[in-house]
């Protein structure tokens, strides 16, 4: 036998001791049995092999007793978890199956090499990365993207959610990260190297609380996990411990993000216009799909999309072709998926004929002042068919990421807004409750505007708003907020004139769309652009 | 790949479990104490394990022991302590191997017979399914002990000798005439369970039969009981009771019925003639004989006769009658028909 095999024996009996044992002290209670009873006489013999079923059955009785027992009691107790293991071969993602993260992979494939090449690294005289934290919103990959390092690193995987560590009693959650480093340990000691996954690394990994009211089993979950983090470092087990979360860096506790625990982070945000193409050009490699379907169109209507969310749009638009009768995947289904996906299902209300008209001409006024005066968004659909609380509906997508926006877009956002109020004056003489919404977001953003980002005509500048959220609401003046309130009201004002001096001018071209949703009931973003352009008008650009 | 682990954990325990059933199988096969070995079994298994030296024999599905001691009797004539300790021992042999072989025997005899005095001896009955019941937890401790037979007796054919040569010296007939007349006409095999014995190194034994068996132990079970009953041993004394099975030939109507005599004596003189005393002393009968005949189920039967040899008075029950028969609740007329009062 080598080394190497005798090592991993060694592995073997180490990780398995306990069944190993109870294997053993079995086979050896049934010999001992057999050998007992062919030394008894014949009658005596008959007789326990005759009351053996009936012992059998006792047994499972009290077993089942005392299991019921067991989880009635102590089901949350002890600190048995689940089986966690995973053999890297099959975790089975591959890293070229990890798409539109471009960023991200370059950084976690350094990782890769360092675990691969750990002896390396330490002849150099190297730190060796004991830990890897990957942020970002949820459904952008970081739990794919630890298992291609898995894959790739040819390793044992580990993985748990934080949330498994957390239990009633306190002590458990640290007795689960003890006995998880243990099992890696092991792993690591036959297979050279062992990744331990975390995900929703928050659950346990947030900043700890010191107090009598609570957080104990939190504190001692995560004080053990910094213990075996730092434990590795004094021994030489080739143990990564990858963490995921999509809370914000700064609500994870700053022990834990210290260098020598967590020595890299990796962001994982949503992926930008040519990753989104990429990703649903993969998707859609997967299912049968019309060629003539524009992949780039679509990866522009699905800005701020997740990996996850555009895997979902595929999966769902794939649904709606199949009950549609249709062998392979067209725009429509997907444009559906998309609307049914962000805007939920529709629900077909029987509205009053005079209803029904108002809700139509309430959405043209969105559709005409989002299409005409917006410098950033398309409109992707318009609707008057009821879904959740809505009456109708203007679906608009971005056109590209923007990370910050400018005044012009967010005037544009409270005019958009402000739209169907108008055009219900303008056409009935009279407005309805399905402003709500809309005056909602208008003065959201008309307040921020004014008491957060300075964007006031009057010259107060400053975020106003930190006396409220700070608990110093008091030491702003009554008369600043008035000024501050009067300019609020003066923006959704000048908003709301231009707003009724542009669809005054629009008002066919408003008309003619609200015919259009009264019959149609719904406009997609090509039929919408086609009256338009029959009325010699074209869209804002930014 | 956690159900591929789970089937092949199945699959390990599934062949654990196999085998262990296969090795339990052949060892319940075989009988530790095969027939063609059955004397040599029990006579070796006392030897060595108490260092007694028996005889055996059988007939039919009976097997008799015989037990030499040396010490039987004190001078009492009671039991020693010793002879029974060493009684029980061989019954706990014989017990052992008679339930452990694939032989059919009902009933097992033990003879044990004291070297110095040879014309007594102690005769144990038992009945197989008895012990087995007993061992098996069907019948307790106390009714298992009234469902063996105990005799101690001046050996039958002894008796039969003693009193043959007696004629025989008066009439002034030669030894080797009455050896061959004592061989051919007075050591006859046994009638009855009364002359089973041994006697000048030949077993008298006879294939037991579950009725006579039966007969036995309702006349031993009023013998021993008697005097745990005050109120009957108040007022008689029980001189004897015979019980016997008798079947009658076609000619005489082809019934079967047990028949117990019993034999009393008044404790005072005009105690005799109470009814309720001698009712009471049916009833008893009775009830033992119910308790005898249902415990084993026994079903080969018409009636039960019981007589009081004291008063000529007899009773029939039939056997629908002790079938229905309930103890404490029937009443004694309800079931009895009585003779002659």
């Amino acid at each position: 036998m080598t080394p190497q095999k005798f090592k991993v024996w060694m592995m073997y009996v180490k990780l398995y001791k306990v069944k190993i044992l109870i294997t053993l002290a079995v086979v050896m209670l049934m010999i001992t049995a057999v050998w007992g009873m062919m030394s008894l006489e014949s009658f005596y013999r008959n007789q326990t092999l005759a009351m053996m079923p009936m012992q059998l059955m006792f047994s499972a009785v009290n077993a089942l007793i005392f299991v019921y027992l067991y989880m009635s009691l102590f089901r949350t107790g002890g600190t048995a978890s689940k089986n966690i293991r995973m053999k890297s071969n099959l975790v089975n993602v591959k890293w070229t199956d990890v798409i539109g993260l471009d960023a991200a992979k370059i950084e976690a494939w350094e990782v890769v090499q360092l675990i691969k090449d750990r002896a390396k690294v330490k002849n150099i005289g190297g730190k060796i990365i004991k830990g890897l934290l990957m942020l970002g919103p949820p459904g952008c990959g970081k739990t794919y993207l630890a298992k291609a390092i898995a894959t790739e690193s040819g390793m044992p995987f580990l993985s748990m959610a934080a949330s498994e560590f957390v239990e009633m009693f306190v002590g458990v959650g640290a007795g689960r990260v003890r006995q998880l480093f243990k099992k890696a340990r092991e792993l690591a000691s036959g297979y050279g190297g062992c990744i331990v996954f975390i995900d929703e690394l928050d659950a346990i990994g947030r900043n700890r609380t010191f107090s009598q009211f609570g957080g104990q089993e939190t504190n001692s979950t995560q004080n053990q996990l910094l213990v075996q983090i730092d434990g590795l470092q004094e021994k030489e087990e080739n143990v990564i411990i990858i963490g995921a979360t999509n809370a914000p860096e700064e609500s994870l506790d700053p022990a834990l993000l210290r260098p020598g625990r967590f020595d890299r982070k990796i962001f994982i945000d949503r992926p930008n216009l040519e990753e989104r193409e990429n990703i649903f050009a993969f998707y859609f490699s997967k299912v049968k799909y019309d060629k003539s379907l524009d992949i780039k169109r679509l990866a522009r209507k699905s800005v701020y999309k997740t990996p996850a969310d555009i895997e979902n749009i595929v999966k769902e638009s794939a649904l709606i072709a199949a009950r549609d009768g249709k062998d392979v995947i067209e725009f429509r289904h997907v444009s559906e998926a998309i609307e049914r996906i962000d805007m939920g299902l529709k629900h077909r209300r029987s509205l009053a004929p005079k209803e029904k008209e108002q809700t139509a001409w309430h959405e043209a006024g969105h559709v005409v002042v989002l299409y005409l005066l917006h410098p950033a968004r398309d409109v992707f659909k318009a609707s008057i068919i009821g879904r959740r609380e809505a009456l109708g509906v203007v679906h608009s997508n971005p056109r590209e990421e923007l990370f910050t926006h400018s005044k012009e877009a967010l005037l544009a956002d409270i005019k958009t807004s402000l739209a169907g109020y108008v055009t219900e004056k303008i056409k009935f003489g009279t407005t309805s409750t399905g402003v709500d919404s809309d005056f909602n977001n208008a003065m959201s953003i008309a307040h921020n505007m004014v008491w957060r980002w300075g964007m006031s005509s009057i010259g107060m500048v400053g975020n106003f708003s930190f006396y409220e959220t700070t608990g110093h609401g008091s030491d702003l003046a009554e008369s600043t907020k008035e000024k501050l309130n009067a300019e609020t009201q003066s923006i959704l004002q000048a908003c709301l004139k231009d707003v009724e001096e542009l669809l005054k001018k629009e008002w066919k071209v408003t008309e003619h769309i609200a015919n259009e949703l009264l019959a149609k009931e719904e406009l997609e973003y090509d039929e919408i652009d086609a009256i338009f352009k029959d009325y010699g008008k074209s869209q804002t650009k930014s | 790949m956690k159900s591929e682990v789970r089937k092949k954990n199945l699959f390990s325990v599934f062949c654990l479990l196999s085998s262990v059933l296969v090795a339990l199988s052949i060892a319940g096969c075989e009988p530790t104490y095969p027939k063609g070995k059955f004397k040599e079994s029990i006579i070796r298994l006392c030897k060595k394990e108490y260092k007694i030296d028996v005889k055996v024999k059988t007939v039919g599905k009976t097997v008799a022991i015989y037990l030499p001691l040396t010490n039987l009797l004190d001078f009492t004539f009671a039991l020693t302590p010793d002879a029974g300790e060493k009684i029980n021992q061989v019954i706990l042999n014989i017990t052992r191997v008679v339930l452990s072989t694939d032989a059919k025997y009902d009933f097992y005899c033990v003879m044990a017979h004291d070297v110095r005095i040879p014309e007594i001896q102690i005769v144990i009955i038992k009945s197989v399914e008895d012990v087995r019941r007993f061992l098996l937890g069907d019948i307790s401790r106390g009714e298992y002990g009234k469902r063996m037979l105990i005799d101690m007796r001046i050996a039958p054919q002894a008796q039969k000798e003693r009193a043959i040569k007696d004629v025989f010296d008066r009439m002034n007939i030669e030894k080797k005439w009455q050896e061959g007349v004592m061989q051919d006409f007075f050591m006859s095999d046994p009638a009855t369970l009364g002359d089973i014995g041994y006697w000048a190194g030949k077993f008298y034994i006879k294939d037991i039969k579950l009725s006579e068996f039966l007969a036995e132990e309702i006349a031993s079970r009023i013998r021993f009981s008697f005097r745990d009953d005050k109120s009957l041993n108040d007022s008689l004394i029980l001189k004897s009771v015979k019980g016997v099975y008798t079947v009658l030939d076609s000619a005489s109507g082809g019934s079967r019925y047990f028949k117990i005599d019993i034999t009393t004596e008044p404790r005072a003189i005009d105690g005799f003639n109470s009814k309720a005393v001698s009712d009471e002393l049916f009833g008893y009968a009775l009830k033992v004989s119910y308790e005898v005949i249902h415990g084993y189920r026994f079903e080969d039967f018409d009636y039960v006769e019981i007589k009081s040899l004291a008063d000529g008075r007899s009773s029939k029950v039939l056997k629908e009658d002790l079938n229905n028969y309930k103890p404490r609740k029937t009443k004694i007329d309800d079931v009895m028909v009585f003779d002659a009062f």
